[in-house]
C-alpha cells in the first residue's frame, strides 16, 4: 500500500489511544450478546430436539460469530485508530479513515451548520468525547477525543463556521 | 404604498370555478347517477351538498374581502384570516423562483396567476391566483430589481396602470422548438404508443356495459378472414396513433420558450394552458445533460439545472428541466448562453484501461439474484427447457455491454473553476459544476482500487435533497488533483 503518497494529503491529528479500548469493549459487549443468544438457541435446540439442520446452522453461525469477534474485538480497533486522522484550519475540516476502504472528506468551514460533542458511558469511562459535525445534508463524526481537545475543537469549528459565504 | 390592496375580484370567480370543478363527482353522483332516486339518503345528501357549497362560496367571498396585501420597497406584506388575523412579511431578497400559470380560465378573462416562491415552507410564498397580465409583468420586474438591491423608481401606482412593461424587451430568447424538434421528440418519448392503453381501457369499459365481445364476434371473424383487411386495419391504426402521438407531444412540448436576462432564466411552456417559470442564475448549483439511448440515437439531450430553491409539488417538479429534447450541440451552446460564467469542455479525459477491468470483474448482484430466481422458478417458453439459461446469458450480455459502454462514456475534467463528469452506460449524464457551488468533496478507495492505483471521487451540491455525484475508478493522481483543486476554493469565495 504505497498509494498513500499519491493520494490526497493526509491530515495530521490522531485520535486518543484509549479509543482502542473503548472500541474493543463495545465490540466485546456486542459479540458477547450475540454469542449468548446463540448459546441459548443451541440449548433450546438440544432441549426440544429440533430438526438436525437447525443445529448445524446454529453451529455454523456460532463459528462465524467467533471468527468475526476476533476481528472486531482484537484486530479492527487497532487499525481503525491507526488510520483515523483529522485536521482543521480556518477554511476546511479534513477527515480520513479506514484502510481497507480508505475515505477522505473535505468540508469547507462555511458549510458546517452545527457541531456538537457527545459522550456515552464507555467514552465517559476514559474521559473521551465524540464530535458530531452536521452540514446541509451530511453528518460526520470524529470519535474519541479527550475532553479538553474536544471542547477546543468544537469551539474552533463554531468560530470558523460562523463565516458566511456571499450568495447564500 | 401604505394602502392595502385586495386581490383581483376575479379571484372569487376563479375559486368558485375551482370548487365547482372539485365537486363534479358529487354532482355526478347526486344528480345523474341517482337522477330519479326517492331515497331519503340522497334527499339529505343533496341538502348537505348545497349547504356545503353555500358555505364555501360565502367563505370565498369573505376571504377575498379580508385578504389584503401591500408591496413596499423591500417586501410583500400579506394580511389574511377571518377570525384569526395574520400578518406576514416576505422580503423580496428571499424570493427564489417565480412561476406563472395561465389556465384556460385565465385565458378566457385575459388574466394570469403568479407565484413567488421562497424555497422554504409552502406557506411562506406569495400567490396571486388571478392577476392582470400587465400587473404580473410589472410586479415580477419590480421584485427582480428590488430583490437584487438596485434602485428603481417604479411606484406602485404604475403597477395598476396599463403601461406596458419592458420586461419582454430585455429578455433574449434562446430556444423555441421547430417542427423537426417536435417530430423527433414524439419518436423519442414513444408517445405514439399512447393510443394502445387508451383504446384498451375504452374497450374494456364498453365491454363491461354492452358485452361487445359477443356481439362483435360475427363481424370480427368476418373481418379477420380477409388478410388485406388486417393490413388496412393495422395501417390505419398505425397512422392514427402516430398522429395522436404527435398531437400529444405538440400539446406538451410544442410551445416552449427558453429566454433569459441578466439575472434570471425564464421557461415558458404549454399550448392550451401556459406555465412560466423563472430561476435566479446565481442559484444554479450545477448543470446536467442527460441522454437516454433513444435520445442519443437521434442526437437529442435533456438539460437540467440543479437549483437551491425548492420546487414545490406536482408538475412544478419539472421546472429544472430546460427542454427534454434539445439537439445536443444546441444544448451545450445553450448552457454557455444562459450561464455565461460556465464553460463546457467538449473533450474530457477517459479512464485508464484498468478501470475497464475492475468494472467487468465487479460482481453483479442483480444478475446473481435474477439467475437464482430464474433457476428456481424455471419458466419455460416455446417448449425450451433451457429458457432460464438463455435469459440469464442474455441478461449477463446486456450488463457486460452496459459496463463496457459506461467505460467508454466516462470522462472527467477539472479546468479552472469548473469540474465536469460524464458517466453512464445506456443513459449518459454529463455533470458540470463550479468550485464555489460544491459544498463538500470526498475521495475513497477500496483494497482493489488501492492495488490498482484507482480511487472514487464524490462531490456534494446544494439542492433538495443534497445532490451527491460519484465517479468511480479514476486514477489516484486525479483524486489528489481534485482534492487540491477544491482547496483552492478558499481564494475565490467571497465572504460576507
Amino acid at each position: 500500500m504505497n498509494t498513500e503518497t499519491k493520494g490526497p494529503p493526509l491530515p495530521t491529528r490522531k485520535l486518543e489511544n484509549s479509543i482502542v479500548k473503548v472500541w474493543r469493549m463495545s465490540a466485546a459487549i456486542e459479540e458477547g450478546i450475540g454469542l449468548l443468544l446463540l448459546a441459548v438457541l443451541l440449548y433450546l435446540d438440544y432441549y426440544f430436539a429440533w430438526p438436525a439442520w437447525i443445529g448445524w446452522i446454529l453451529i455454523v453461525f456460532l463459528l462465524l460469530t467467533f471468527v468475526y469477534s476476533v476481528w472486531s474485538v482484537i484486530i479492527r480497533p487497532y487499525y481503525l485508530h491507526k488510520n483515523w486522522r483529522y485536521d482543521l484550519n480556518e477554511a476546511f475540516l479534513q477527515l480520513k479513515s479506514g484502510a481497507i476502504l480508505e475515505q477522505h472528506q473535505l468540508i469547507p468551514m462555511a458549510k458546517i451548520q452545527a457541531v456538537s460533542t457527545k459522550q456515552g458511558p464507555l467514552l465517559r469511562k476514559y474521559g473521551l468525547f465524540s464530535i458530531e459535525i452536521m452540514t446541509m445534508g451530511t453528518s460526520h463524526t470524529i470519535p474519541g477525543i479527550p475532553e479538553k481537545t474536544a471542547i477546543e475543537v468544537r469551539n474552533q469549528i463554531a468560530i470558523f463556521a460562523k463565516v458566511k459565504e456571499a450568495e447564500e | 404604498m401604505k394602502e392595502l390592496n385586495r386581490y383581483h375580484p376575479l379571484t372569487i370567480v376563479f375559486d368558485m370555478w375551482k370548487t365547482a370543478k372539485n365537486s363534479f363527482f358529487a354532482i355526478f353522483y347526486l344528480y345523474i347517477l341517482n337522477f330519479s332516486s326517492d331515497s331519503t339518503f340522497i334527499y339529505y345528501a343533496r341538502i348537505v351538498f348545497w349547504i356545503f357549497i353555500g358555505i364555501t362560496f360565502i367563505t370565498i367571498f369573505i376571504k377575498w374581502y379580508t385578504n389584503k396585501y401591500t408591496v413596499n420597497e423591500t417586501s410583500f406584506n400579506l394580511f389574511h384570516g377571518i377570525f384569526k388575523k395574520t400578518k406576514q412579511t416576505i422580503p423580496f431578497s428571499k424570493i427564489q423562483n417565480v412561476n406563472r400559470h395561465t389556465s384556460l380560465f385565465h385565458r378566457l378573462f385575459n388574466v394570469t396567476s403568479i407565484h413567488f416562491e421562497t424555497g422554504t415552507a409552502e406557506d411562506s410564498s406569495v400567490k396571486f391566483s388571478v392577476i392582470k397580465r400587465t400587473a404580473a409583468d410589472q410586479l415580477e420586474e419590480y421584485i427582480a430589481e428590488k430583490g437584487e438591491g438596485t434602485g428603481s423608481t417604479i411606484s406602485f401606482e404604475e403597477l395598476d396602470s396599463n403601461g406596458r412593461s419592458d420586461l419582454d424587451s430585455r429578455k433574449t430568447v434562446h430556444f423555441q422548438p421547430v417542427r423537426k424538434d417536435i417530430v423527433k421528440a414524439s419518436f423519442t418519448s414513444l408517445s405514439f404508443l399512447v393510443l394502445i392503453p387508451i383504446l384498451g381501457s375504452i374497450y374494456s369499459k364498453i365491454n363491461q356495459v354492452l358485452d361487445l365481445e359477443k356481439r362483435a364476434e360475427g363481424y370480427l371473424s368476418y373481418l379477420l378472414d380477409a388478410w388485406w383487411m388486417i393490413v388496412v386495419l393495422v395501417l390505419v391504426f398505425g397512422c392514427l396513433s402516430l398522429l395522436i402521438g404527435m398531437a400529444w407531444t405538440f400539446l406538451k412540448y410544442g410551445k416552449y420558450e427558453i429566454s433569459s436576462d441578466g439575472e434570471r432564466i425564464y421557461i415558458k411552456k404549454g399550448v392550451m394552458e401556459t406555465t412560466e417559470f423563472s430561476i435566479l442564475k446565481s442559484r444554479v448549483q450545477a448543470v446536467e445533460v442527460t441522454q437516454s439511448f433513444m435520445k442519443r440515437l437521434l442526437g437529442l439531450a435533456e438539460v437540467k439545472l440543479t437549483s437551491s430553491g425548492s420546487f414545490s409539488g406536482g408538475e412544478e417538479l419539472e421546472v429544472n428541466t430546460l427542454y427534454p429534447f434539445l439537439p445536443l450541440n444546441r444544448a451545450y451552446d445553450l448552457i454557455t448562453e444562459l450561464l455565461p460564467t460556465y464553460e463546457v469542455a467538449s473533450h474530457l479525459y477517459s479512464l485508464p484501461k484498468k478501470s475497464l477491468g475492475i468494472r467487468l470483474l465487479k460482481p453483479s448482484w442483480f444478475w446473481v439474484m435474477a439467475t437464482g430466481a430464474l433457476f428456481y422458478f424455471h419458466p419455460v417458453f416455446f417448449q425450451m427447457e433451457m429458457t432460464w439459461l438463455i435469459l440469464s446469458i442474455l441478461l449477463l450480455t446486456l450488463i457486460v455491454f452496459g459496463r463496457i459502454l459506461d467505460y467508454y462514456h466516462t470522462g472527467y475534467l477539472v479546468k479552472g473553476r469548473f469540474i465536469q463528469f460524464r458517466k453512464g452506460g445506456f443513459t449518459t449524464t454529463t455533470f458540470l459544476s463550479r468550485r464555489d457551488k460544491i459544498i463538500e468533496v470526498g475521495v475513497s478507495s477500496n483494497l482493489i482500487q488501492q492495488f490498482l492505483g484507482l480511487a472514487t471521487v464524490t462531490t456534494v451540491n446544494r439542492a433538495k435533497p443534497v445532490y451527491h455525484n460519484t465517479l468511480t475508478d479514476v486514477p489516484v493522481n486525479f483524486s489528489t488533483l481534485f482534492y487540491s483543486w477544491y482547496m483552492e476554493r478558499e481564494k475565490e469565495v467571497e465572504h460576507e
